[in-house]
């Protein structure tokens, strides 16, 4: 499928920001499923300075600095995307044993084994701690595809968790969405991976952007679509596959990437350092992806 | 040793003796020496050589602001004594140590291969939080990554040498080895010159050659050593190493990335900066890619890295090196990079985190020392047998609930070194820091490091943290001869070519208020000096009197409620309020706090201020640090001659500055600010004092009460020789520019000063605000009237009081302007994203 995105970053200051420096992951990176075509960046206020660089993951980092004062700052990424499916769709229910993965990555010499373990690791915000793998266990048992599992963990996470944005922020630790059952896309994101990780399983935080279909004869609107953010995990002999817990779903077509890293720390859409801009500014994104 | 008897501990291999009690070769003419002197005479050296320390401001710890003084840094001058025999194995042992380090941090920022080929598991590595991700594919010019390695080395009691630490981070101490060699060479020339030690001049040349020559820019590289601040513990050496070297000592508000470089900001706009040598750990370096929290940093700095603009040293990112798990690993990981094993080997290490080895440890936890991977405030290697039952239960709890985090080694047993401790010489067991640099194609090893010995005899951490003492580290010819060409002692010769002209502009605006706050504290010191002697005086003095002196201790102090509106009972024992105004380092406006400011300030700008100056600044220090105890007795037992030490160290200090500091920028802005605080606290002790309309018997006293604070009273009775009057008084204080105390002087040498600071050359004839200001106010002082001046009026010298306070609001002025102009305002900063969780 070939899509055009366009994501759009609004900051609104209380108070003059008199200069700033940020670091952005909205391009679109390659994968094995997906090419990013091009990608266009406008800043206003003008950058003074920008560059772009591959990330430790692999993933377009874009940098910029801004010197002159401003109250509102406004990114704009519009990128042009080609995805396809997955491979693995048919074969969750054959494959890799969860016991059989288990013994791989302990034992196995291969390079991708070994780097995989990067992602067995806490990582900035994801703690491991018991109560993830208790939540997970029951359903890796030594026997079953190991896919098969991630994909019944993925179902869990979608039965049991309400979507709700009012119920946490970025800050909101794992164990408190456990305990809420609620959240939004990174939470659960977040909270699979922890499961994962705890079950002895490398996992990724893949953060993109999904297209939304308007419902039976409804017109979509232009920016309804969100950035989105789902886990890719780790199988032995089977490779990175990606899932989705809010919606579901092994990641399709509609899944358009724009970076992976151990968790949100790593692909943070927009971040920095501003100087000045007083209290709690507000921040508005739009993100729209549209089939070309 | 016929002074001091020294017994060597049974089994514990001695330094200086063998087993039979025979002194061994090398240390024959040291100790021959010591005797020689003698314990009395040893004794003094070592008070000289810690008030030389003292003086040079050698301190390792916090400046706590209300009493302690600076931990002086401890020498004990007994040396180390290696031979250079001996010391050829260890550096060459160092010197492979350190190219292997290298190569180990060119893999782990690079490809990785010693993952990808199970030399190290991918654990080791990817779970240790010095391992910065963003610092990925950064490369440094020339042949090394690793440009600076220290290692902490111990003679283990079987002879051998064994490595226990790696400081790659920002490995500190070669300041403090440079500062022990200067004072050895001071106190104990001879013995010294006589024993041909190797120097370490060399090592530094090396230093500052290398990195002088990473920059890009060939072309005069500007070269600068970021400290994260006057609180760091290690200030001193951070300020020491920059004088030695040459370079600005700058903190992270001082630089700025613009356009893709790096500038420091100064006076004369902004300077690109090409070089960092720097001292803050590297996850704080950053804030937008690494601590987000970091107040110590500066925002995009590690992008201008990645395009090759500016260089670090080390690189950012090298702290990795540290994690003690590879050692556990180094014999493989030399054999990969080397192609052989280390000649230097390390202290036994099991890592917690590998099965075999919990289980190896977890039987025996109490013969070990437990040390965490990564080296933080809260997490210090632990001898668990020294535990108590409760701090065991809950340490061991930490390590089982994460065991990878920790790694288990052997408590070393370590030879004993002579060390002079409270008066006699007694083993004690010692640790050596080595200090390498990279240099074309290798590395440099400084001869010797910084020894440290442990406070008792089984000292089992040895740390300065812990007051531990240092010594200076000989490598010697294993026969000194006595009759050689004398060589004479190893002075510092400062490289200092960095131009003086663009100081960060933090650093002068530190000057400008050094200046303000030591002429504010002088001022109040002689006020109080004077109403000490004229309350306590044997001619009791008036009511009105009284009431108006204590007033104006409140108002020169602005420490309200004070003497202003006071009850009887206040205004009859005005004892306490008094003593507080001197001592009382908690309430604004207190001698005690007006100094404490002005030290602050000098710390701030340690690197411009010249020995004699900080020798000074030390008997302020001192002097404040001794006040309690001299005011103990109040106001009944002549307090003001504890205020003397002060006033005497701080007329030292303004003397100083005029006659040693050069007449660069910096000593300009500390001029204004005396000028201008001078002006602003005699017209506010004349306001006080002349102002208010009295009988004619009080104003002569507080006439004379104004002239002796001013220091004029004795030029006015050889002038006048007449009763005290309001016109001649005032023509003295306020319009006589002869008299260095007086307005008018002020004024006029004000101006001068602001004439001569930096401009933008292309301004016209119009002058710049602050030199408005200032002529205004010259102009409003030399045209009064003194008749006017003194006319009453509703109980007040009206024109008086107007032109008073006229005058310091102008002052006011003068000193916006200038800091609007030059100084810099740091908007603070925040994220964007507020990630609380820093990696």
């Amino acid at each position: 499928m070939l899509y055009r995105i366009c994501h759009i970053t609004e900051y609104l200051y209380n108070a003059p920001v008199s200069h700033c420096y940020n670091l952005a992951h909205i391009i679109p990176r390659t994968s094995h499923r997906q090419k990013c075509i091009s990608t266009d960046i406008s800043i206003n206020p003008t950058a003074a300075f920008k560059s772009i660089r591959d990330d430790y993951f692999g993933n377009r980092a874009y940098h910029f600095e801004i010197q002159r004062s401003h109250k509102k700052l406004v990114l704009t990424a519009t990128s042009k995307v080609e995805t396809r499916e997955q491979f693995y769709d048919a074969k969750l229910d054959a494959g890799t044993t969860c016991a059989d993965a288990w013994q791989l990555l302990n034992y196995a010499k291969e390079a991708e084994f070994l780097f995989a373990r990067e992602f067995l690791l806490e990582s900035p915000m994801i703690k491991l701690q018991p109560a993830l793998r208790e939540y997970a266990e029951p359903l890796f048992t030594p026997e079953k595809p190991l896919l098969q599992a991630v994909m019944e963990l993925t179902q869990l996470i979608f039965r049991e968790f309400k979507y709700s944005p009012e119920a946490t922020t970025i800050a909101t630790p794992l164990e408190e969405v456990l305990e809420k059952k609620q959240g939004v896309c990174q939470d659960f994101a977040h909270l699979q991976i922890g499961c994962l990780r705890a079950m002895g399983i490398p996992a990724k935080y893949v953060s993109g952007y999904i297209e939304t279909l308007p419902a039976p004869g409804e017109v979509k609107l232009v920016g309804s679509d969100a950035t989105h953010a789902w886990v890719s995990a780790f199988c032995p002999g089977q490779g990175w596959v990606e899932f989705d817990p809010t919606n579901n779903c092994i990641a399709a077509e509609q899944h358009v990437l724009t970076a992976w890293g151990r968790d949100y720390y790593d692909v943070t859409p927009l971040k920095g350092v501003i100087f000045g801009g007083g209290e709690s500014p507000i921040l508005n994104v739009s993100v729209d992806v549209a089939r070309i | 040793m016929v002074e001091f008897t020294y017994t060597p501990q049974p089994n514990i291999i001695d330094e200086a003796f063998a087993a039979d009690g025979e002194t061994k070769p090398h240390w024959q003419y040291l100790l021959d020496g010591l005797s020689a002197l003698g314990a009395d005479a040893f004794a003094d050296r070592h008070n000289k050589a810690q008030r030389i320390l003292r003086d040079d401001g050698a301190t390792y710890n916090i400046y706590s602001e209300q009493n302690a003084p600076d931990h002086a840094w401890k020498l004990d001058l007994v040396p180390s004594l290696i031979t250079s025999q001996e010391w050829g194995k260890i550096e060459a042992g160092l010197l492979e140590r350190s190219e292997l380090f290298n190569l180990f941090l060119k893999d782990i920022y690079g490809s990785r291969d010693l993952i990808r080929t199970g030399v190290i598991p991918p654990e080791a590595l990817f779970l240790h939080r010095g391992f910065l991700r963003p610092c990925q594919g950064v490369n440094l010019p020339g042949d090394h990554q690793l440009l600076l390695h220290s290692v902490d080395l111990v003679r283990a009691n079987d002879g051998s040498f064994c490595v226990l630490t790696d400081r790659t981070q920002s490995p500190s101490g070669a300041g403090y080895a440079l500062e022990n060699r200067t004072v050895m060479s001071r106190v104990l020339p001879s013995m010294f010159r006589d024993s041909h030690v190797h120097r370490l001049a060399q090592f530094f040349q090396k230093l500052r050659t290398k990195l002088t020559s990473l920059s890009a820019n060939q072309d005069q590289p500007r070269v600068v050593v970021l400290t994260p601040g006057t609180h760091n513990e290690a200030y001193f050496e951070h300020a020491y190493l920059a004088n030695y070297l040459g370079f600005h000592l700058v903190q992270s508000g001082d630089l700025i990335v613009r356009n893709g470089y790096v500038w420091m900001k100064s006076l004369d706009g902004l300077s690109r900066v090409d070089v960092i040598l720097r001292r803050v750990d590297d996850s704080y370096c950053d804030p937008v890619e690494l601590r987000g929290d970091s107040q110590l940093g500066v925002p995009n700095l590690l992008e201008v890295v990645r395009a090759g603009r500016v260089v670090i040293a080390n690189p950012l990112g090298s702290g990795v090196l540290e994690n003690p798990i590879f050692i556990k690993y180094l014999p493989a990981i030399s054999q990969a990079l080397l192609g052989r094993e280390l000649r230097l080997p390390s202290v036994v290490t099991h890592w917690l985190g590998d099965d075999h080895d919990y289980h190896k440890v977890k039987h025996s936890f109490d013969d070990w020392v437990i040390k965490p991977i990564y080296r933080g405030e809260l997490q210090k290697s632990v001898l668990v047998s020294q535990l108590s039952k409760a701090e065991r239960a809950s340490f061991l709890a930490k390590v089982q609930a994460k065991p990878e985090h920790f790694v288990a080694q052997p408590a070393v047993e370590t030879t004993h070194l002579p060390s002079y401790c409270d008066g006699v010489i007694a083993p004690r067991p010692a640790i050596m820091r080595s200090f390498s640099v990279a240099t074309e194609g290798s590395y440099t090893i400084m001869p010797g490091g910084l020894t440290r010995v442990g406070l008792s005899e089984r000292s089992f951490v040895i740390s300065n943290q812990a007051g531990a003492f240092s010594k200076d580290t000989w490598v010697i010819a294993s026969e000194p001869e006595r009759a050689s060409s004398a060589k004479g002692g190893e002075q510092p010769t400062p490289m200092r070519d960095a131009d003086l002209i663009s100081l960060p502009s933090r650093v002068v605006e530190n000057l400008f208020w050094m200046g303000r706050y030591a002429e504010r504290a002088e001022s109040l010191l002689r006020l109080l000096r004077t109403v000490f002697v004229l309350l306590n005086s044997e001619e009791p003095i008036s009511e009105v009197c009284r009431r108006q002196l204590l007033l104006s201790v409140t108002e020169m102090t602005s420490m309200l409620p004070g003497f202003k509106d006071a009850p009887e009972s206040l205004l009859n024992n005005p004892g306490d309020e008094l003593i507080a105004a001197v001592a009382d380092g908690n309430r604004m406006g207190s001698v005690r706090s007006t100094l404490n400011a002005m030290l602050y300030c000098s710390d701030e700008s340690k690197e411009l201020l010249s020995s004699d100056t900080l020798r000074v600044i030390n008997d302020i220090r001192d002097a404040l640090y001794a006040l309690d105890e001299d005011l103990a007795g109040g106001l009944a037992s002549a307090p003001e001659e504890a205020l003397d030490p002060l006033v005497t160290a701080l007329m030292a200090l303004s003397g100083l500055s005029q006659e040693s500091m050069l007449r660069g920028v910096g000593w300009r802005f500390m001029q204004i600010g005396r000028r201008l605080e001078r002006t602003v606290q005699t017209a506010a002790i004349i306001e006080s004092l002349i102002v208010p309309e009295v009988n004619e018997q009080d104003q002569s006293a507080l006439i004379q009460a104004l002239l002796q604070m001013l220091e004029n009273l004795i030029s006015y009775r050889r002038r006048y020789r007449a009763r005290m009057g309001v016109q001649s008084s005032l023509d003295l204080v306020m319009l006589d520019t002869s008299n260095p105390r007086s307005l008018l002087f002020q004024l006029e040498e004000l101006s001068k000063h602001l004439k001569e600071l930096p401009k933008v050359p292309e301004t016209r004839h119009e002058l710049a605000l602050e030199e408005r200001a200032a002529l205004q106010a010259e102009a409003l002082i030399k045209l009064s009237l003194l008749k006017e001046l003194s006319l009453r009026e509703d109980g007040q010298r009206k024109i008086l009081k107007n032109h008073l306070e006229q005058l310091t609001e102008l002052m006011g002025a003068v000193s916006r302007y200038i800091s609007d102009k030059y100084f810099d305002h740091k908007n603070s900063s925040q994220q964007l994203v507020r990630n609380t969780i820093g990696e």
